[in-house]
């Protein structure tokens, strides 16, 4: 017998209300990724004359770095996760008054922060990180009760955990390190630093980004959920190469500890890679276009990143190769990888927010404005070829080149998100407009 | 056909449709399978979709190939949905 239908409930999404936030509260964070993406080149054009000889002291390439990493890769973490996670690990959405006061505090806290450290004012610097790690606390606890109440999944909450467990200690060596701006040292300022850069680069983003790629790729590729026992090796080994590269941050055997940090790393990263392998090769959707060239150059930036941090251990000049590393790290491997989900993300969440209430939503496609995305990559791609000339050859005519190709970069990436808010409003407007 | 490696899960033919049951699969298990199955029965055929809970991950992927799916009254705690091509 054929069950009759709902026909309140007959059209995309009835009923999902549970799990699917209002549009504004995961798209004020992708936009405010957008801003900040465009604002770090800038800052590192107004501080390309200081690129050359910058130490990590304060000042706009900092600043940068913190647009960067809070500001655009953090951004699209904390949006991509409160509406992603509770789909994924069957859970209802927590308070959405507590999400968008979360923004309220963590915006304008980047914002400050990044101004603070441009302007080199390290009072500005301690108000925009108290408003910072006051929402990434809160932010942290939401991500700890999803994870608690995950049912299955366990390389996810794995990895999960461990960027918890590190976003704590993001936290206190960032509390260290205004510290030591203000005056008070708290920590020598070189663990400060090591810690610092190891808990935010390798263990809250890198941890994330190879949590949820066990998420996204399956479902870009439309493949399996990879071997989760790997799932599970890869993200444990992952965990114990940051914790030996953290403890020689602190001058404990620096030079062992190192060394075998970056063998854990590469037998994470091979595991990683082989599971990402296997899942495009068995996906229905084996080539998803520039999003996956995105991808590949980030995977292939984490193995130059190990082989550059190799070269640092054996001898190979701190002030070069060490900003090459980061160079690989924050924009080859992190950055890629974002703006390889991003497009392929984005317009899916919109289509999910555009078929609210109607019969005939949007497809993905139809609200992508894909030309901006192709110039995106090139400027992208370019943009960090510049940055290494630059650290290479200490001319900082060629940061300058590299900020404003960025610059160009993030602004075409801006038009494509600002085309699809357009089109997306378009939709729901065009869905709630009364019949004629 | 469902291929090498997809996930397994209880399927069956009834007067209006091929069903599947993909409930306590893990994401995105079920939209794979779904989709794979979309694919099998073509065009003219209806899925009908036991879940346990709204595959709102699904509903972009389906309207990109020009289906569509409505939510049918099932089981308590079931979500039921009937799919089929866009007319």
């Amino acid at each position: 017998m054929k069950p009759p239908a709902r026909r309140l409930a007959g059209t995309f999404l009835a009923g999902a209300g549970g799990r699917l936030l209002p549009a504004s509260l995961p798209w004020r964070f992708f936009g405010a990724a957008v801003v900040f993406h465009a604002l770090a080149w800038l800052a590192l054009l107004a501080g390309a004359d200081d690129w050359t000889g910058w130490h990590g002291g304060l000042g706009w390439p900092l600043a940068a770095l913190h647009l960067i990493t809070l500001g655009t890769l953090l951004s699209c973490a904390i949006g991509a996760s409160l509406q992603l996670l509770p789909v994924a690990t069957r859970q209802p959405v927590r308070s959405q008054r507590l999400m968008a006061a979360l923004w309220w505090a963590y915006v304008p806290g980047v914002a400050l922060l990044a101004l603070g450290m441009g302007r080199a004012e390290p009072h500005w610097v301690a108000a925009g990180a108290a408003a910072v790690l006051g929402a990434l606390t809160v932010w942290g606890g939401l991500l700890g009760l999803n994870l608690r109440g995950a049912r299955g999944m366990p390389g996810v909450v794995l990895h999960g955990w461990g960027a918890l467990a590190a976003l704590g200690l993001l936290g206190l060596s960032a509390i260290a390190l205004v510290a030591l701006w203000l005056g008070r040292p708290l920590l020598d300022a070189a663990a400060a630093r090591g810690l610092h850069l190891l808990a935010a680069a390798f263990g809250v983003m890198g941890l994330l980004v190879f949590g949820l790629a066990y998420i996204l790729l399956p479902m870009f590729a439309l493949a399996p959920v990879p071997d989760e026992r790997r799932q599970v090796a890869s993200g444990a080994t992952a965990i114990v190469a940051i914790a030996l590269a953290m403890v020689a941050a602190f001058g404990v055997a620096p030079n062992a500890l190192r060394l075998a940090a970056i063998v854990a790393g590469a037998l994470a990263l091979g595991l990683h890679l082989q599971l990402m392998r296997h899942t495009l090769a068995a996906g229905m959707r084996r080539d998803f276009g520039r999003a996956l060239v995105l991808m590949r150059i980030g995977w292939g930036s984490l193995v130059l990143a190990l082989m550059l941090a190799l070269a640092l251990v054996l001898g190979a000049p701190v002030e070069t190769f060490g900003r090459l590393f980061g160079i690989a790290v924050i924009g080859g491997w992190l950055l890629s990888f974002l703006f390889g989900v991003l497009q392929r993300i984005l317009p899916f969440l919109a289509s999910m927010h555009a078929a609210r209430g109607q019969k005939r939503p949007p497809t993905p496609s139809a609200l992508t404005f894909d030309r901006p995305l192709a110039w995106h990559l090139g400027c992208h791609v370019a943009a960090l070829g510049l940055l290494a000339a630059a650290t290479v050859t200490a001319w900082p005519a060629l940061a300058m080149a590299a900020a404003l190709v960025g610059l160009a970069g993030a602004l075409c990436f801006g038009i494509f998100f600002a085309v699809l808010m357009r089109r997306l409003q378009r939709a729901r407007d065009g869905g709630n407009r009364p019949p004629s | 056909m469902i291929g090498p490696g997809a996930p397994s899960a209880s399927t069956w033919s009834a007067d209006d449709g091929l069903h599947v049951d993909v409930r306590g699969m893990q994401a995105p298990q079920p939209m794979v399978l779904i989709l794979q199955l979309v694919q099998q029965v073509g065009p003219d055929g209806v899925l009908i979709v036991h879940h346990d809970r709204d595959p709102l991950l699904l509903y972009p992927e389906l309207v990109q190939i020009g289906w569509w799916a409505e939510r049918i009254d099932g089981d308590p705690g079931e979500v039921r949905l009937r799919l089929a091509a866009a007319s």
